[in-house]
């Protein structure tokens, strides 16, 4: 269990980490692939995931996210900024 | 008994000998409640002692036994990692801390005093006592 228990992040043990099946495609050597369009924000990042680039919609567009080893355990979602920080502009008067 | 207004040094900070010593010790960063009251225990300090009443080698021992721990700029240290950590990673969390504002999702219409005054890059201060 204990591998797996730092993935959770404080859920139970007997549910594992958020799994959802993602279309994940290891690529030929020297081959390019587009990166994972998803909505599943929900979605935790497995360690199989380093490497990979995903696109994560965060309600308007798809937000680029590239995977390193310390995002594993995160969300996809936490990567994708889902609210626009309000910045008052002349023009918008 | 020392003799009045005798400051007394524990890791090097001076503190009224009129203090309690469970004050004394939860004036350290990362030294709460529960460490004061566990180190006072193991030190048979009465839960109402104040500094004056402790005989000098139980200063020096608690003193001993404060430097072996975890506390000040080491504990704060790990607090503004764990928050750097977030913030080189880009997470919303590590942005919402660089701009003092709520991390988990409360309101900020109102009410957000708290947030302003934690949420920082540079959790804790950087001021140390010692």
């Amino acid at each position: 269990m204990q591998p797996t228990r730092w993935l959770m992040k404080g859920r139970s043990v007997w549910k594992g980490p958020h799994i959802v099946p993602l279309p994940i495609v290891r690529p030929a050597a020297g081959e390019r692939i587009r990166p994972i369009r998803t909505q599943a924000r929900a979605a935790t990042i497995l360690p199989s995931f380093v490497g990979l680039k995903f696109q994560v919609y965060n309600g308007k567009d798809y937000v680029d996210v590239e995977i390193t080893e310390e995002m594993v355990g995160h969300k996809l979602g936490e990567f994708s900024p889902t609210r626009k920080p309000f910045i008052w502009s002349r023009a918008q008067v | 008994m020392v003799s009045p207004h005798n400051p007394v040094h524990i890791l090097g900070v001076n503190f009224h000998e009129l203090k309690l010593v469970k004050k004394a010790l939860e004036s350290f960063y990362g030294l709460g409640p529960q460490l004061s009251q566990r180190i006072m225990a193991k030190y048979t300090i009465h839960p109402r002692a104040r500094l004056g009443t402790v005989a000098p080698k139980t200063i020096t021992a608690l003193t001993a036994e404060l430097s072996t721990m975890t506390i000040e700029n080491d504990a704060r240290r790990i607090v503004q990692d764990n928050i750097k950590r977030l913030r080189d990673m880009g997470t919303i969390r590590g942005r919402r801390h660089a701009m003092g504002l709520p991390v988990r999702g409360q309101r900020t219409r109102t009410q957000i005093q708290t947030a302003r005054k934690l949420n920082q890059l540079e959790r804790g201060g950087t001021h140390s006592k010692i």
